[in-house]
């Protein structure tokens, strides 16, 4: 095994684990601010807690514009076009009704889509963030890798830059390389492939977690608001996580490719079947 | 329908073979042969007459054919074209057509690679740091699932 870092710090924080590891560790102020800055995005993107801010919009209206705003929704509105409407920020309602709600029921009702024009009804602009009618906003695509991505611009501000951040499948690389395993979908403990990570994040999706039934995951079709079910895993890997947990949503999609093409990212993906495709250019060591 | 054609690194050769093949034999059908064989232009082998190679069980040449493969919902139609080259794969071409026409010409364009005969290894025994995808889901989520599970067993 290579030599680990030095200090691992983990924690729990939006409903997930985060390993944070750096050569020279961290100091309390640095740990203060990365609490603070997660803090901060779960009070305003979390559908899982009453007092966030898109809890408030929940009934409609409008609030102040977080700061991720203008950067998650611009992309939302790059994986509505290259997926024609099968990722969507407004799917936190059909997320519901398949049970993983805030207060996880995990009951199903029958699915329901989401608002396919939600460019309409949800505007980011002159500071707001408005619904025009009532909904539910799920950043889930991209929120987890945006995140991590914030974390590494607070410990960067910091002068942390030998580290790496893990937030339980989507994680970030800086100023060293990681042999990351690649973990089948279907055999916990097992990985299907090796790929490097240099100076770069990479975000993995698979429907085997956060799975709660009989074909119960969370990943779904907006246009539908089913469970996807031809692919069961994907990884991209882009220069920042939030692009990379981007695609790894899109990758469950037709187009998720034409747009991972168009923006440089690398990536795997293994379907229900077995069967696995990567992009041209792919560096990954898959096992044969 | 675009296409491009994807050149595998060595170390996958004998599993894209095994992959189509696989595809071919799900189809039913043989491939049939391409007469007009371009050899790949990344091969590096320089010119090479086909009679040259005595010992090669098949002929160098370009060959298609056409796929299916179900999953739980659809059932999917690629056609894939090999180029064989002293019994190598030089080149692998998948061209799909995808059950939503909005994505037809996606589908055979970006992808890489396809084979069915990736394996899991054990992460004990590999040479890696840290996996991606692993990470069990930890807080309320899990509690859930596991509440859930055992009053279903009550």
């Amino acid at each position: 095994m290579p030599a680990l870092a030095r200090e691992a710090w983990t924690f729990d924080a939006i409903g997930t684990t985060w390993s944070v590891e750096a050569r020279d560790g961290f100091t309390e102020a640095a740990r203060a601010d990365v609490a603070a800055a997660i803090d901060g995005f779960d009070r305003a993107w979390s559908r899982f807690r009453g007092d966030s801010t898109v809890a408030a919009l929940a009934s409609g209206g409008d609030a102040p514009a977080p700061p991720d705003a203008e950067a998650m929704l611009s992309l939302y509105a790059r994986l509505d076009d290259a997926t024609d409407g099968a990722v969507n920020p407004l799917v936190g309602e059909a997320l519901a009704r398949l049970g993983y709600d805030a207060a996880y029921t995990l009951a199903p009702s029958s699915p329901r889509s989401a608002p396919r024009r939600w460019r309409e009804l949800l505007t980011w602009h002159a500071g707001r963030l408005r619904l025009h009618e009532p909904a539910t906003i799920d950043v889930g695509a991209l929120g987890k890798g945006r995140l991590v991505d914030r974390v590494l611009e607070v410990l960067a501000r910091h002068g942390v830059t030998d580290v790496v951040v893990d937030a339980s499948g989507d994680m970030a690389v800086r100023g060293r390389t990681e042999r990351v395993g690649l973990e089948h979908p279907y055999r916990p403990g097992a990985a299907i492939g090796i790929v490097e990570v240099t100076d770069a994040a990479l975000c993995a999706s698979a429907v085997t977690r956060r799975a709660w039934g009989d074909g119960l995951h969370h990943v779904l079709d907006a246009r539908s608001g089913t469970p996807v079910r031809a692919y069961a895993a994907t990884w991209a890997i882009a220069p920042t996580a939030m692009v990379a947990d981007a695609l790894a949503t899109a990758l469950f999609f037709d187009g998720g490719p034409a747009l991972a093409a168009d923006v440089g990212v690398e990536w795997v993906r293994m379907r229900t079947d077995g069967a696995v495709e990567w992009s041209p250019g792919s560096k990954a060591e898959l096992f044969t | 329908m675009i296409r491009t054609t994807a050149v595998p690194r060595p170390v996958r050769v004998g599993a894209a073979l095994v992959g189509v093949a696989g595809m071919m034999a799900l189809a039913g059908c043989a491939g049939t042969t391409d007469a007009q064989a371009e050899p790949a232009a990344t091969t590096g082998s320089g010119s090479s007459d086909s009679g040259s190679s005595t010992a090669a069980a098949y002929k160098d040449g370009t060959y298609t054919a056409d796929g299916t493969y179900r999953t739980p919902e659809t059932t999917e139609q690629i056609e894939v074209t090999i180029t064989l080259a002293d019994d190598k794969i030089t080149a692998v071409e998948v061209t799909g057509d995808p059950q939503a026409p909005q994505s037809e010409q996606y589908q055979g364009r970006f992808i890489g690679g396809i084979s069915d005969e990736v394996v899991g290894k054990d992460i004990d025994e590999i040479d890696v740091s840290r996996v991606a995808g692993s990470s069990l889901t930890s807080g309320g989520f899990n509690d859930a699932v596991e509440k859930i599970k055992s009053e279903a067993k009550a």
